[in-house]
């Protein structure tokens, strides 16, 4: 089971082509409809800011997350 | 620099450049606020947005491997079991999300860890710790707590008791 977990996390950080993206999605899904700052986003998923700033500019553009 | 060369050349103008300094401070100030204003959220019109969210929550909310490594660095870990959150279930069916069982934890460190952990889930842990001996005792004579844990759905993570 633990081996499966591990492999499935694995994957989706592949498939989406970057860990703190998916890192991000979780934790805005987990939280949802709660909005967040690009500083809240960063230290809640232990990501660094620039990573961070970069990710949110993407999920905009595809308009996957929006301003509140 | 310039700008302070004219004010040592000519004293006829003080009053334009200390407005000048005010505005670029005041102009600075509205730009640092602006920028750390904005703030996200999902988007629940984006097309795939059901699609995606399932699955999402469906993979592990925390990196297993690092998450054991950080457990057995705590202390004499005998066992360590997952389940609630961390088995993507409802918080009302699970008695603990986390339940370690060691010896010499130490404090601090146990304070650090757990904060991270909820950092990384988004949601609060519910975290249960016993000591070995304490646990034996429980485990031996069917205490709630232990039976409704290894009874649901749950996972261990680290097992050297052989359980």
């Amino acid at each position: 089971m633990s081996k499966s977990n591990k492999f499935s996390r694995y994957s989706l950080d592949s498939l989406f082509g970057s860990k703190t993206r998916v890192k991000i999605l979780k934790f805005l899904f987990r939280n949802y409809p709660n909005d967040f700052d690009a500083k809240d986003l960063a230290s809640r998923t232990q990501e660094s800011s620039s990573t961070v700033k970069k990710e949110i500019d993407l999920l905009m553009d595809i308009k996957l997350i929006k301003r509140k | 620099m310039p700008s302070e060369h004219k004010h040592k050349a000519s004293h006829k103008k003080p009053v334009t450049t200390k407005k000048k300094v005010v505005k670029r401070v005041a102009r600075r100030r509205l730009a640092v606020t602006k920028r750390a204003l904005p703030r996200y959220t999902l988007n629940p019109n984006y097309e795939f947005y059901d699609e995606l969210r399932s699955l999402i929550l469906k993979s592990s909310p925390a990196e297993m491997d690092s998450m054991i490594k950080r457990i057995t660095n705590l202390g004499r870990v005998k066992l360590a079991i997952i389940s609630g959150i961390f088995l993507n279930q409802d918080a009302g069916g699970a008695v603990a999300d986390l339940f370690v069982v060691g010896d010499d934890i130490n404090k601090d460190r146990l304070r650090t860890f757990l904060k991270a952990l909820e950092a990384e889930v988004g949601k609060e842990i519910r975290f249960s710790l016993m000591e070995k001996e304490e646990f034996e005792y429980r485990f031996g004579m069917f205490d709630r707590f232990v039976r409704v844990l290894l009874e649901g759905p749950h996972e261990k993570i680290i097992n050297k008791l052989g359980i």
